[in-house]
């Protein structure tokens, strides 16, 4: 099974924002959400000698994702590519994720209630086709590949060197988007959209924490008191009389 | 009823008198209410056994796995299993709705409420002695009690403010309403009231289909029917209620067998304890319950 994974030259990066206007069209995506989107991190170097840096932000189908353990429903799971994909009818617009997301990756589709956010273009992909922000990249930015591919685009740079990933020392889940930049531009991208750790919502502490042990205890008690009981009966037995 | 509480509780009945009750049938519940017993019954079995393969997370999930995956492979998946989770909650929903619309006066008025759902002076007393009764700490006989004892009628106090709440907190899920925060705050409380009443259904389904002293009541849930006699030792208020209704109506029937053009002769004197004409008294205790 190939996995996928893609790479972003940062320096080769104008931050036109024609990935993000190409998603949004190819997967309909609604106002106020995006799928990917590039966001702009500063600038390196002094006038005249000095170039913008552009983080190109979307979701990064990570090894270990945070996102999965967290939604309660199992909408969010990880393909056989690797993708981490969200199942639209199983999805329940808890936002569970949002908060796991250590990316800010995911956003919630207002016009339906549920969680949207990239995955990779699987329907094009299924179909051989490159993700519509990759075809759409007028520099040639993004690359989008497979990792098991030892004579595709992506192994040498990843498995090779030249390939960084966007970690920290509290997360470090795998993510499968790659970047491709001189160490100023890196580090000061990876500075601005640093990952948070996941966070736990507090309506799913409450749930784990309280109501879970309520509920248990509650249920576990009154069946020990019945089975109590019914033993207690077994022991006297049936009688023609009872009343 | 309340001057019934009154009165030292009869404990002596001649065996003749206790033959007669216990083959003397009174109306317990309607058909309506049969029907709907049965129906909460079956949408709980499902919405239970679909509902607890619902919740996946690894953190939060509290079914093996094997289960989960019989329960998806069942449906065909588990978004079938959701479909079909939502769709049975929300036919329950509508049920229980036309129930209420169309019940409203005959079952759920203030009236009736407070008579068979809110608990009196001998229900509290009654929840005391039954509780020291079953640690062995008393013998004294309980206090009289209505149609529904102080156990039953706590048990309805619960559904009655759980039900709506799941319904509610189950709709916004399905819906994805009032934004995440909603949602997220649906998940739990469903799940709790959910455990809180099932906690309940269990006493509920041991008291009724177990218990040996309340089998009559299982069978009233089928046949809408308790014998006198059960009705006499466990429901006493209730009893005395229907009998004065019975005594009532014997009063007018006098009345009109006064009067010329009528057929067959009067009859005089009140009947003794279940003893009485058992066509008429059936008729009287119909009447009784639909209120």
């Amino acid at each position: 099974m190939p996995r996928y994974a893609m790479m972003i030259d940062m320096e080769r990066c104008v931050a036109c924002q024609a990935c993000t206007v190409a998603c949004k069209s190819e997967w309909a995506v609604p106002l106020g959400g995006a799928r990917t989107r590039v966001r702009p991190a500063g600038t390196v170097g002094d006038y005249p000698n000095f170039s913008s840096v552009a983080y190109v932000s979307q979701c990064n189908h990570c090894d270990r994702p945070s996102c999965i353990p967290a939604c309660p429903t199992g909408a969010t799971y990880q393909d056989s590519t690797g993708t981490v994909r969200v199942h639209r009818d199983l999805c329940i617009g808890c936002g569970s994720c949002l908060a796991a997301c250590p990316y800010d990756a995911r956003y919630i589709d207002a016009t339906i209630g549920k969680v949207d956010k990239c995955d990779f273009c699987s329907d094009r992909a299924a179909k051989g086709l490159q993700p519509a922000c990759v075809l759409t990249c007028p520099t040639k930015a993004k690359t989008f590949g497979d990792l098991e591919d030892s004579s595709g685009p992506l192994f040498k740079t990843v498995y090779y060197g030249g390939a960084k990933r966007v970690q920290s020392s509290d997360v470090e889940i795998g993510p499968n988007v790659y970047y491709q930049a001189g160490n100023a531009h890196f580090e000061m991208a990876a500075a601005a959209f640093a990952p948070h750790p996941p966070r736990t919502i507090t309506a799913n502490r409450v749930w784990g924490a309280v109501a879970q042990k309520l509920v248990f205890v509650a249920i576990g008690a009154t069946f020990l008191g019945q089975a109590v009981a019914f033993f207690r009966q077994l022991a006297a037995g049936e009688h023609q009389f009872e009343e | 009823m309340s001057t019934i509480s009154a009165t030292p509780l009869p404990q002596t009945l001649t065996p003749e008198q206790a033959r007669e009750m216990a083959q003397n049938q009174i109306k317990k519940h309607v058909v309506a209410v049969v029907l709907l017993h049965w129906f909460n019954a079956f949408v709980w079995l499902l919405e239970l056994t679909t509902g607890a393969a619902l919740i996946v997370s690894p953190s939060l999930r509290f079914m093996p796995s094997w289960y989960l995956i019989m329960m998806e492979q069942l449906f065909g998946s588990r978004a079938n299993l959701l479909r079909f989770h939502i769709a049975v909650g929300l036919v329950w929903i509508l049920v229980c709705l036309i129930y209420v619309t169309f019940g409203w006066r005959h079952f759920l008025h203030a009236e009736v409420l407070a008579k068979e759902v809110a608990l009196d002076r001998d229900d509290f007393e009654w929840l005391k002695m039954r509780s020291l009764a079953l640690l062995k700490k008393s013998a004294v006989p309980l206090p009289p009690q209505g149609a529904y004892n102080a156990g039953q009628k706590l048990y309805a106090l619960m559904v009655y403010t759980c039900l709506p709440v799941i319904m509610v907190s189950g709709s916004i899920m399905s819906f994805h309403l009032f934004g995440t925060v909603a949602v997220q705050w649906a998940i739990v409380i469903h799940f709790l009231l959910v455990g809180t009443v099932v906690s309940g259904l269990m006493v509920h389904v041991y008291m009724g289909a177990v218990f040996p002293e309340e089998r009559p009541a299982f069978y009233s849930m089928i046949t809408g029917m308790v014998n006198e006699l059960y009705a006499y030792r466990h429901h006493l208020k209730w009893w005395a209620e229907i009998k004065r209704q019975q005594q009532q109506w014997e009063e007018s029937l006098k009345l009109e067998t006064a009067s010329p053009d009528a057929i067959g002769p009067a009859s005089d004197g009140k009947p003794a304890p279940g003893v009485g004409s058992t066509s008429a008294y059936q008729a009287c205790t119909a009447d009784a319950n639909e209120v």
